[in-house]
């Protein structure tokens, strides 16, 4: 059998790393991918390992990187993945690196400083040129009858002798939404004094920080006396207002205005330079950054790797352990060698003899990756149990197919995972971000399989979108039923339903060749007949799915050398589960086999005698099936009651007798090794820690597993109430295959009798029926895909699911493994 | 080699299992009939012919077709990492398809009781399926 019977073989294996070549041998089994390390020093605490400062500085550079992506996403750039392939660099060139992007960070910052001043320096000087340029056409104009001019003065105050009164101004700009504040407050602090005009910008000005264009509001206040100049300061100043010089003279406005507007065209050009050098240490850090951070996580990684290796002084060279599969042991060696000749030193590697449960390896390619995924989901198998993934791939797909049968729905599952499958090597379709899209793709061979089993079972149930079809004739005869009942058209009309007796002769012509009879789809009563037929076969599939995981443990017992339990366990456990439950498959299909229509009215009940099989008692009115009927049953019920004490007792004395001796050699011989006070290991391990995995996965005779009497009886007894209870409890589980079919025949039928139904029987006229059928064709299709197929197809699919993971595994899997997961870099290779 | 002890057992005991399948053809359909001619025969128009379903004929077809699938498939699988996995799934296929497709048609073998169907089906299948 292929790989994926069982896990494959893994060893743990002793590495031997010269100090000079240590950092190179790990980074090329990172590159590979072959080994897990075990964590020797998980007695030390991260700050106190050997290379915790190499790791440290990794940490710092991708602080620096983080910082550095940043920007560069401020920008607007986007980073360029990374090109071909980035071996770890060596410890020396992780100075270079950091020097690098240690410079490039700080001029990166300083520019940006730079630039943040400059952009705040023209923001102002742009602010003061508009706030100059905007006119404040009255009060200026006022301002000019400092008693030259011949006007009348209109800033005349009514009491007279303020001739000399110097009116000041106060000019500048504040943000929109404070400017009816700002008026308000400068109007009854200062009233009369001041005239304040504010005027909107036509031109919104560019923040310096975010870049928005934001609007400003203009405001001239011309007032007279020195404390109200300093009041209005002071409600300026707290409104954070920009305050500007206004000079009173209109040349020397202008002029300032060309100084601020020349000035300003200065400060631009110098911030296009300064815009320009930016690019260009971006450009810089584009270059540097995808290369840079993919070799320094790898060589993070590596000297993570490294802390978990021991040190031996007397010998400089670090000592690591690791799992790998035996498999690739040549490969490891020949990777450590080339690796450490570079250097000048030899690297070896040893196998070493374990007592802890190693990790499983099963090794899966795109197809069976999926139901390995679906049979890891529940557990991972112990280190070399019998793996049901293998079976999977066609029960699952089969359990749900009976649960979802319709040729159509299948038709359309199949060929939506068919697309998949042939663009599945498209880069678009791997780069795509989307969760669902992903899960859906990731399970595009299961999908496929499902779609492909749903269309046999829906062949079978006669369905495509719940309607019939006539492959073969019918094996019913209405006619012939017409006919010898003497139908005429004035009975039919009376009746409204009839039923065909198949007594009558030429009425039932035979079974239908491959699947249901299409006449059943017509009849009224069809569900009266689906129901028994879907019922039995979920019994007749559930005794044959639980049965098969019985027999499995045949390979776990045989592998493991526990053959007693072949005869302990395996057989009463098939004795009960066949004795019982296989009796009744056998009933169901003696009483299709045997009862015919002419006997139809005294027909025996199945479960009438089922029961009565239990309950040793007898109705009369039901007749046997079979003479000596009674006998039989009696006979295996007592066989079945007969095997639970030997499920119940056998494995455990068996194990207490045999150990008996050990149990008494070893009372005796604990008080000895008390006195030498020398225990010695049974791990050739450095770590002399061993994990606490199953004793049940126990290796050889030898098991040092202290055999306590109480906790193989209780172990036991638990074992044997799960399996005899659930032997009936996962039999009735079973009927969920027949209980989600009728769901989804009845879903679907009602979809269509509702709607296509309805639409093509709307109109009799071809325009007509043909406009109105597109509407409605689109309301059934959008239906059948959202409830019929996601919704059902999630629902069959988690049903199938709980049928492997307990009514099927739980009769020989334990699940309760680990995995392999190697060191490995692939994950930040892409 | 390992494999042929298991598929003689299995050839012997498919060999059993239709025996006993034959005993009971000759009890088989208990409404073997030829088909009674219905009116539209005189009128002389085409009609379908309606044989009698034998039993005997599916059962040999479909036994024969997936017992090539099941059992003489897997010497047909070329050697390479995959041809566990392969055989594993041809065997699987051909049993749950076999036994999927058997159940149907031993539950319809022996009916105990009719369809029952509205006159205006009845009307109408009268007539077109004959």
């Amino acid at each position: 059998m292929g790989s994926m019977f069982r896990s494959e073989e893994v060893a743990l294996v002793q590495l031997f790393l010269p100090t000079a070549a240590a950092y190179t041998c790990v980074s090329r089994l990172g590159e590979l991918g072959l080994v897990e390390f075990r964590d020797l020093n998980a007695s030390v605490s991260a700050f106190q390992r050997r290379f915790v400062v190499d790791v440290r500085r990794c940490e710092e550079l991708e602080k620096t990187f983080t910082f550095l992506q940043e920007e560069v996403r401020r920008a607007g750039l986007v980073l360029p993945p990374p090109e071909g392939r980035l071996p770890a660099p060596p410890p020396r060139d992780l100075l270079r690196i950091q020097e690098e992007t240690e410079r490039l960070a700080q001029e990166l910052r300083d520019v940006r400083g730079n630039q943040q001043a400059l952009r705040a320096q023209l923001h102002q000087l742009q602010l003061h040129a508009a706030v100059l340029g905007q006119g404040h056409g009255p009060q200026l104009a006022a301002a000019h009858t400092d008693g030259t001019s011949e006007r009348m003065p209109l800033l005349q105050a009514p009491g007279g002798p303020h001739q000399d009164l110097r009116v000041n101004f106060v000019a500048g700009a504040v943000e929109p939404h404070k400017a009816p504040a700002l008026e308000r407050l400068l109007w009854r602090a200062c009233r009369g004094f001041l005239i304040a005009s504010f005027r909107e910008l036509e031109q919104p000005l560019e923040h310096p920080v975010t870049g928005e264009p934001a609007t400003w509001m203009t405001f001239l206040i011309s007032y007279w006396g020195e404390q109200i100049g300093q009041k209005i300061r002071k409600i300026t100043d707290c409104f954070h207002c920009h305050v500007f010089p206004f000079l009173e003279q209109e040349e020397a406005r202008r002029g300032a205005l060309r100084q601020l507007q020349q000035q300003s065209q200065e400060l631009q050009e110098v911030l296009g330079e300064t815009e320009r050098f930016l690019s260009q240490v971006l450009g810089r850090v584009l270059q540097l950054l995808p290369p840079g951070q993919v070799q320094v996580h790898k060589m993070k990684a590596v000297y993570l790797a490294l802390n978990q290796c021991s040190v031996s002084t007397t010998h400089k060279c670090l000592i690591a352990e690791a799992w790998c599969s035996v498999r690739d042991l040549p490969a490891l060696q020949e990777a450590l060698r080339d690796s450490s000749t570079e250097e000048g030193v030899s690297a070896v590697a040893h196998r070493i003899p374990c007592r802890d449960m190693p990790p499983t390896l099963i090794r899966t390619n795109r197809f069976t990756a999926s139901f390995q995924g679906i049979v890891d989901a529940y557990g991972v198998g112990r280190y070399q149990e019998v793996n049901p993934a293998p079976y999977t791939i066609i029960t699952f797909p089969f359990l749900f197919a009976v649960m979802f049968g319709d040729v159509g729905h299948g038709l359309l599952m199949f060929l939506f995972a068919l697309a998949m499958v042939l663009a599945e090597n498209r880069p678009a379709v791997k780069a795509a971000q989307n969760e669902i899209w992903q899960t859906f793709f990731r399970g595009r061979y299961l999908l496929l399989l499902m779609g492909l089993f749903s269309i046999y079972t829906g062949f079978i149930y006669n369905e495509c979108f719940s309607r019939a079809t006539s492959i073969f004739p019918s094996g019913w005869s209405v006619a012939a039923m017409a006919n010898q009942s003497g139908w005429s058209d004035a009975f039919l009309a009376q009746h409204a339903m009839l039923t065909l007796d198949p007594n009558v002769t030429g009425v039932f012509l035979g079974p239908y060749p491959f699947g249901i009879d299409p006449v059943w789809s017509l009849a009224a009563n069809h569900l009266s007949f689906l129901n028994s037929f879907k019922m039995k076969m979920s019994v007749i599939l559930g005794v044959v799915h639980m049965a098969f995981g019985v027999v499995l443990g045949v390979f776990n017992h045989v592998h493991f050398g526990q053959k007693h339990r072949l005869l302990l366990e395996t057989l009463p456990e098939l004795t009960f589960l066949l004795g019982l439950f296989g009796y009744l498959v056998f009933l169901v299909i003696y009483k299709w086999l045997c009862v015919s229509a002419a006997s139809a009215a005294l027909a025996p009940s199945i479960l009438i005698h089922f029961i009565n099989m239990f309950l040793f008692s007898h109705s009369p009115t039901n007749r046997p099936l079979y003479p000596r009927q009674e006998v039989v049953q009696a006979t295996l019920v007592v066989l079945a009651l007969a095997m639970v004490p030997v499920l119940l007792l056998g494995t455990p004395l068996h194990l207490l007798r045999r150990h008996r001796p050990h149990l008494r050699r070893r009372a005796a011989g604990r008080q000895e090794e008390d006195k030498a006070g020398l225990l010695d290991l049974p791990d050739a391990s450095v770590n002399g820690w061993s994990s606490d995995e199953e004793k049940a996965g126990g290796l050889d005779d030898e098991e040092e597993a202290e055999l306590v009497p109480s906790e193989v009886l209780m172990h036991q007894a638990i074992h044997t109430i799960e399996f005899c209870l659930g032997c009936v409890s996962n039999t009735a589980s079973y009927l969920r295959l027949w209980a989600l079919s009728l769901a989804h025949a009845q879903l679907s039928e009602v979809l269509w009798a509702m709607v296509m139904s309805i639409g093509l029987g709307l109109s009799r006229e071809v325009g007509v029926a043909a406009v109105v059928l597109v509407p409605i064709f689109a309301a059934f299709a959008v239906m059948t895909v959202a409830i019929l197929l996601v919704m059902e197809g999630l629902s069959a699919f988690l049903h199938a699911l709980r049928l492997h993971w307990v009514e099927f595994q739980n009769k020989f899997y334990s699940g309760t493994g680990y995995k392999l997961s190697p060191f490995t870099f692939a994950a930040t290779d892409d | 080699v390992r494999v042929r002890g298991p598929a003689r057992l299995i050839a012997s005991g498919a060999r059993l299992l239709l025996r006993m399948l034959s005993a009971l053809l000759g009890r088989g359909p208990a409404h073997l009939q030829r088909p009674l001619l219905g009116p539209a025969s005189r009128l002389g128009i085409l009609r379908l012919a309606m044989t009698a379903h034998s039993f005997a004929l599916p059962v040999i077809i479909f036994t024969t077709f997936w017992g090539l699938i099941g059992i003489a498939g897997p010497w047909f699988v070329p050697k390479g990492p995959n041809r566990g996995v392969i055989i594993t799934m041809l065997v699987a296929t051909a049993v749950c398809c076999y036994l999927f497709w058997l159940i149907a048609i031993l539950a319809q073998l022996n009916p105990l009781f009719g369809p029952q169907l509205k006159n205006e089906t009845i009307w109408y299948v009268r007539f077109l399926w004959e």
